[in-house]
C-alpha cells in the first residue's frame, strides 16, 4: 500500500470538533484537565453510571495536542428489578491534553476506566496519574514510542528490512521510512516550528 | 521515536508462601484465542486474575488513518471476525453521518442492512454456543451449531461473494442487490431455523451437567456490570434492559417489532439464556424483513460523489466515467466534525468515534469494542473460584481476539 504515507493535504482542518456542532445523539463538553476529575465526579453523580469508552485523539499541529475523550452513558433506573432503563443519555466529555502532561485517572469512579487508560496510555503516552496498574497493554512491554501518535510512521519503527536471498546486499531499502526526500526528524522539526508560529 | 517517558514495568503478580502463579494461555484452547490470563493461585483456587492481552495486536486503527474512506471499510471487517457486518454497518453509518446523507439511504438498503446484521448475529452467537459447549464437554452441540452457521455463511458468500467478510453493507447503501434465489434460500432457513433452536436447547437448556457447571458461575451485578462498562447480552443477563436498538435506533430498527430478553440472575447460565432468546427475536426481525423484501428498490444512494456509477454507465456516460475515475482514484472527501456512532454487535454495544479533517482519508478511527470491556469484568469475576469455572466465566462473555486487541 504506497499511498499510506502521504503528508497531509494542505488546509486540512486542524481542530475538526470544534468546526461543526453535535451531529450524533451525544451531548458534547469540553474541560480543561485541571477541571475534568471535578467534572466527571458531578456527572457520575448525575446519573452517567457507565464509562462507555475512553480513546484519544493526536491533533498533532494543534495546542494542546492531544484530545482526551471520555464517551459516558447514563442508565436509569440503575435497579435489576426494574428492567426497563428509561431514555439512555451519551455524553461526550472532551479535554485538551499538551504532550507530557498528566491527566487524573478515573479508574476510582469507573472499573472500565482500567484498560482503557492503559490502551491511552500505551498507545499515545499519556500518563494517567492514579491508576493502580498503569502500563503497556497492546504493544510488548519493552517497546520504544507510541504507535498511534501521528508522528509515528505507518510502518513501524525505521529497521532493517530482513535480507531475502536474491536481493542479499543489493537493496538499501530500509521498511518505515518517512515520504521520500523527508527523514523523520526533519518532519519533527517541521512540526515543532508549525506548532511554535 | 517521540521522547516521551517509559514507566517501568510492575510486577504483575505477587507470589506470596500459600500461592503459585500459573500462566494459562496464550495457547490453550478454552481462551477462546489468544487470551493469556495470569493467575494467582491457592490449590485450585483463584486468587487473582490478570488477563494479558494485545497478543493479536494488529494495529487496525492506525492503518486507518492512511486509507482512503472506502477501502478502510473492508479493515474494519476484520476486528469481529465473527460477526463482519455489524462493524461494516456501524462504520458505514459513522461515516454517512459526517457525511450528512443518513436521510437518503434508500428504503430496501436499510432493509437488507437490518437483515444482514440479524444473521451475523445468529451466525456469531452459533460459534459461541459451539464452543461454549466444547469448552464444558459437550462436543456435538458444536456441529449442530456449525450447520447453521453454514447456512448463514452460504448467504453471506451469495450476497457478498465472500463468506467471512463479505464487504457487503458500504457506505451510501449496499455493494449490489440481493441475488437472484437468494430469498429462497432465506426461506429455506427461516423454515430451519425453529427446530435447529429446539435441538440446541434440548441438548444444553436442561441438561444437568451443563446447570451445574453454569448456574451461580460468573455471576455478576447490575451495579457491577454497568461499572465495569459491559454491555450486550451479558449486561441483559444482569437485569438492564440496554439495547442500542431500542435505546439509539439506527437503520429503521424502530419499526421492527422484538423484545430485549433479560434475566436477573447474572450468571453464565442467565448469559447462555439471555442469547439462546436473542438468537430467537434475531429470527423474527429477519421474518419481518422477508416481508418487506419483495418490493424492488434502489440499494445505493443516488449521489455520484459517494456512490460509484454502475459499471454499464462507464462506457456511456462521461460523467460517469469521471466519477468512476475520481471515486477510484482519490476517493471522496468527508466533512470536518467528529461523530460517535454505535451499533447493537452480537457482542454489545460496538462503537466508532471517527474523526474528520475534511480529508479523503478518516483522521482518526476509535473502536469502542464491546468484548474488550466485557472481558475486563473477568479481573472482577474471577477470583474466588476454581481454575476451571474460570473457563466457564470466559466462555459465557464471549470474547473476540480480533476485537480485542484490534
Amino acid at each position: 500500500m504506497p499511498s499510506t504515507q502521504k503528508p497531509p493535504l494542505s488546509g486540512a482542518a486542524i481542530d475538526p470538533p470544534a468546526l461543526r456542532p453535535a451531529i450524533d445523539d451525544a451531548v458534547i463538553e469540553r474541560v480543561a484537565p485541571a477541571d475534568l476529575r471535578g467534572v466527571l465526579e458531578a456527572h457520575k453523580r448525575d446519573g452517567y453510571a457507565m464509562l462507555l469508552d475512553l480513546g484519544a485523539v493526536d491533533y498533532l499541529r494543534r495546542t494542546p495536542r492531544f484530545d482526551v475523550v471520555y464517551h459516558l452513558l447514563a442508565l436509569s433506573p440503575l435497579a435489576a428489578s426494574v428492567p426497563e432503563v428509561g431514555t439512555p443519555r451519551r455524553l461526550r466529555v472532551l479535554c485538551g491534553v499538551e504532550d507530557g502532561a498528566h491527566l487524573p485517572s478515573t479508574t476510582d469512579l469507573w472499573k472500565a476506566a482500567d484498560w482503557a487508560e492503559r490502551e491511552v496510555y500505551d498507545l499515545y503516552g499519556i500518563v494517567f496519574d492514579g491508576h493502580p496498574d498503569l502500563r503497556r497493554i497492546q504493544m510488548p512491554v519493552d517497546w520504544q514510542g507510541h504507535p498511534l501518535r501521528k508522528d509515528y510512521p505507518m510502518r513501524g519503527p525505521a529497521r532493517e528490512r530482513s535480507p531475502r536471498p536474491a536481493f542479499a546486499g543489493k537493496s538499501n531499502v530500509i521498511a518505515g521510512t518517512p515520504p521520500a526526500g523527508r527523514t523523520l526528524e526533519a518532519l519533527q522539526e517541521e512540526v515543532r516550528r508549525a506548532r511554535e508560529q | 521515536m517521540t521522547s516521551s517517558s517509559v514507566l517501568p514495568a510492575p510486577e504483575i503478580v505477587s507470589q506470596t508462601e500459600n500461592t503459585m502463579v500459573l500462566s494459562m494461555g496464550p495457547q490453550h484452547p478454552s481462551t477462546h484465542g489468544v487470551l493469556q490470563l495470569v493467575l494467582e493461585i491457592e490449590s485450585e483456587n483463584v486468587v487473582k486474575v490478570d488477563p494479558e492481552i494485545g497478543y493479536l495486536h494488529t494495529g487496525i486503527e492506525k492503518s486507518c488513518e492512511g486509507l482512503f474512506w472506502t477501502q478502510a471499510q473492508t479493515l474494519v471487517e476484520r476486528m469481529d471476525y465473527l460477526a463482519p457486518e455489524s462493524n461494516a454497518l456501524c462504520y458505514a453509518l459513522a461515516v454517512e453521518r459526517l457525511l450528512g446523507i443518513t436521510e437518503r439511504i434508500p428504503q430496501r438498503a436499510q432493509i437488507v442492512r437490518v437483515l444482514q446484521m440479524e444473521l451475523t448475529r445468529i451466525a456469531s452467537h452459533c460459534v459461541w454456543l459451539g464452543t461454549h459447549g466444547i469448552d464444558l464437554g459437550a462436543i456435538s452441540v458444536f456441529f449442530y451449531c456449525f450447520d447453521l452457521r453454514e447456512n448463514i455463511l452460504d448467504l453471506q458468500e451469495a450476497a457478498g461473494g465472500a463468506r467471512m467478510h463479505p464487504n457487503y453493507v458500504r457506505v451510501g447503501g449496499l455493494n449490489g442487490d440481493l441475488p437472484d434465489g437468494y430469498l429462497a434460500q432465506l426461506d429455506a432457513l427461516i423454515d430451519k431455523f425453529p427446530g435447529r433452536m429446539r435441538e440446541l436447547r434440548g441438548l444444553l437448556q436442561a441438561n444437568p451437567i451443563f446447570q451445574d457447571r453454569t448456574i451461580d458461575v460468573g455471576g455478576l451485578s447490575a451495579e457491577e456490570a454497568v461499572a465495569w462498562g459491559v454491555t450486550g447480552p451479558s449486561l441483559r443477563a444482569s437485569g438492564i434492559a440496554y439495547d442500542v436498538r431500542k435505546a439509539f435506533p439506527y437503520s429503521g430498527y424502530e419499526t421492527y417489532e422484538f423484545d430485549v430478553p433479560t434475566r436477573t440472575e447474572g450468571d453464565a447460565y442467565a448469559r447462555f439464556l439471555v442469547r439462546l432468546d436473542e438468537m430467537d427475536q434475531a429470527m423474527s426481525i429477519i421474518e419481518q424483513c422477508r416481508k418487506r423484501l419483495d418490493a424492488p428498490g434502489p440499494v445505493m444512494i443516488d449521489d455520484p460523489k459517494v456512490a460509484p456509477p454502475p459499471k454499464e454507465t462507464i462506457a456511456l456516460s462521461m460523467e460517469a466515467l469521471i466519477h468512476h475515475f475520481k471515486l477510484m482514484s482519490e476517493g471522496f472527501r468527508v466533512p470536518p466534525g467528529d461523530v460517535y456512532q454505535a451499533v447493537e454487535g452480537p457482542r454489545g454495544e460496538l462503537g466508532y468515534y471517527i474523526v474528520s479533517n475534511g480529508e479523503n482519508r478518516p483522521y482518526r478511527m476509535r473502536t469502542r469494542p464491546a468484548s474488550l470491556y466485557n472481558l475486563q469484568a473477568l479481573k472482577g469475576i474471577g477470583p474466588g473460584n476454581l481454575i476451571a469455572d474460570l473457563v466457564v466465566m470466559i466462555g459465557s462473555l464471549d470474547p473476540v481476539f480480533g476485537e480485542v486487541d484490534r
